[in-house]
């Protein structure tokens, strides 16, 4: 502007177009439709935010050193200059200084036919890529890069909204009808069948475990094992988590209808469950974290905070941290978990093909793992005396509530005096806590 | 891409999760028939 100051215009791409749209999308999505709107409706305007050029939200810093010494013989680019990544920004006569990551330098360090030694920087380049920190160390400075680097990637706020799940979760159903476990479990092959796929699909291990783990149907689980595991997909693992979690309504009916008859789907399940002394209430989250974390200690950090608060909830003696929980802090949480996933959605990072396969295979994952506890139900009729209704198996896609809801109202319309709300949560919360496990194993092996 | 070493994961992962929620499912028994015993011991 007026030769003082560099405007965004010049960088803006035809991408940042696109991604600005898709950000729209969302935000029209949470407010028209009111699809996750405490979800999409920040990620969709962080998405805005970053795909501004040099507002400088996401940035990282990379510094680029020399190999070996040698006499700067020339610069390669210009700064500011937007590169790919392997671009050569520097020649010495000993060597080629290329960045490993793609961005724009910010400033050179060196001058032509300047001495530089081993190690020396020679230029700071500004870069939006997510990186692996042990091969490609970067340094955030931009206000959303922060919030991801210390919150997602020091993996602290996935288990803290872990935290305020528990405190929201009442496993009353499930404790007082635990075969429903069997149907969390069940739905868990989404998980795995997704993470096949997906590696016929050309992505390595720990990608397609980030991929799978979609099929969990939990948020936090999926950034937490992909910020181990892939950080580079984990716009395009959590924005498809989230999207298809609000698309639940869609997805699971046409599975359960396509995998029951209307006689199985009218089967009817009294509405009055045991009734669950607060005692066991209070026993459960213990032992669970016990015998969980003893045999998966990779899943400490999730099974580890959503059962403390579960425990707030239901030890009825320190109600400030239940209601804390429930209320302000998960609120907080959120927000910093959306802004820092939407910052991870800049044009470079995510107009990819690998994107649109991550998106298929989510969808695959949620369609198999609904499908899975629904034949897994189907399968218990056969030998229990008083049969359940095969649709809360497809409960076990977690998405909690959402999943449960919709079996309620699948119910409602086959039978109208069957409430199956009750009996749906026992394996939608069961589904929780087995992709929190299945993500645990998944760390434990690849991490 | 090793296949063997996807299949030992995704076979090994899920029969992981099936055990643990197995045995989540006798804790909340175990749990239950020992809430019920104090219970009774109490009254």
């Amino acid at each position: 502007m007026f030769g003082l100051l560099d405007s965004g215009f010049q960088f803006f791409t035809w991408g940042n177009a696109l991604m600005i749209i898709i950000g729209c999308i969302l935000i029209t999505l949470a407010i028209a439709k009111n699809m996750e709107p405490l979800l999409l409706l920040p990620i969709g305007f962080s998405i805005i935010l970053v795909n501004l050029p040099l507002g400088g939200l996401m940035d990282y810093e990379y510094k680029l050193r020399a190999q070996n010494p040698g006499i700067v013989k020339e610069i390669v680019l210009e700064k500011r200059t937007a590169f790919e990544t392997g671009s050569t920004i520097i020649k010495t006569d000993a060597e080629e200084l290329a960045s490993p990551v793609y961005g724009r330098v910010k400033e050179f360090k060196v001058k032509e036919n300047q001495t530089v030694e081993a190690g020396d920087v020679v230029a700071v380049i500004i870069t939006t890529a997510q990186t692996d920190q042990s091969k490609i160390p970067t340094e955030p400075v931009g206000l959303l890069s922060r919030f991801f680097a210390f919150g997602i990637m020091w993996q602290i706020l996935p288990p803290l909204i872990f935290l305020c799940l528990g405190a929201l979760t009442d496993f009353g159903p499930m404790l007082a009808n635990p075969k429903t476990l069997l149907l969390g479990a069940a739905a868990q092959f989404g998980v795995y069948f997704a993470f096949f796929l997906a590696i016929f699909f050309g992505f390595s291990l720990p990608e397609a475990s980030s991929i799978g783990i979609i099929g969990g149907a939990e948020g936090p689980t999926t950034i937490y094992v992909t910020a181990r595991l892939a950080p580079h997909i984990i716009g395009a693992t959590a924005v498809a988590c989230y999207s298809y979690m609000a698309l639940v309504p869609l997805i699971l009916p046409p599975v359960v209808r396509l995998l029951t008859t209307k006689k199985e789907r009218g089967i009817y399940m009294k509405p009055q469950l045991r009734k669950v002394s607060k005692l066991e209430k209070i026993i459960f989250p213990i032992l669970t974290a016990i015998v969980v974390i003893l045999f998966v200690p990779d899943s400490a950090p999730l099974i580890g905070s959503f059962m403390i608060g579960n425990l707030f909830r239901e030890s009825g003696v320190v109600e400030r941290l239940s209601k804390t929980s429930q209320t302000a802090f998960i609120d907080i949480m959120t927000i910093f978990l959306t802004l820092a996933i939407g910052g991870t959605m800049s044009a470079e990072n995510f107009l990819r093909l690998d994107t649109l396969k991550i998106l298929v295979l989510g969808v695959v994952a949620f369609a198999s793992a609904a499908a899975a506890g629904v034949l897994l139900a189907k399968t218990m009729n056969l030998f229990l005396k008083n049969k359940i209704n095969p649709m809360i198996g497809a409960a076990g896609v977690s998405a909690v509530p959402m999943s449960a809801r919709v079996i309620q109202v699948l119910g409602q319309k086959e039978n109208k005096s069957n409430f199956l709300l009750m009996h749906a949560m026992g394996p939608n919360v069961a589904g929780a806590i087995g992709a929190a496990i299945a993500g645990g194993v998944f760390i434990g092996i690849l991490g | 891409m090793d296949i063997g070493l996807a299949l030992k994961i995704a076979l090994g992962g899920f029969s992981m999760v099936f055990f643990l929620l197995i045995l989540l499912w006798f804790t909340v028994w175990a749990t239950k028939v020992v809430t019920e015993k104090i219970t009774k011991t109490k009254s």
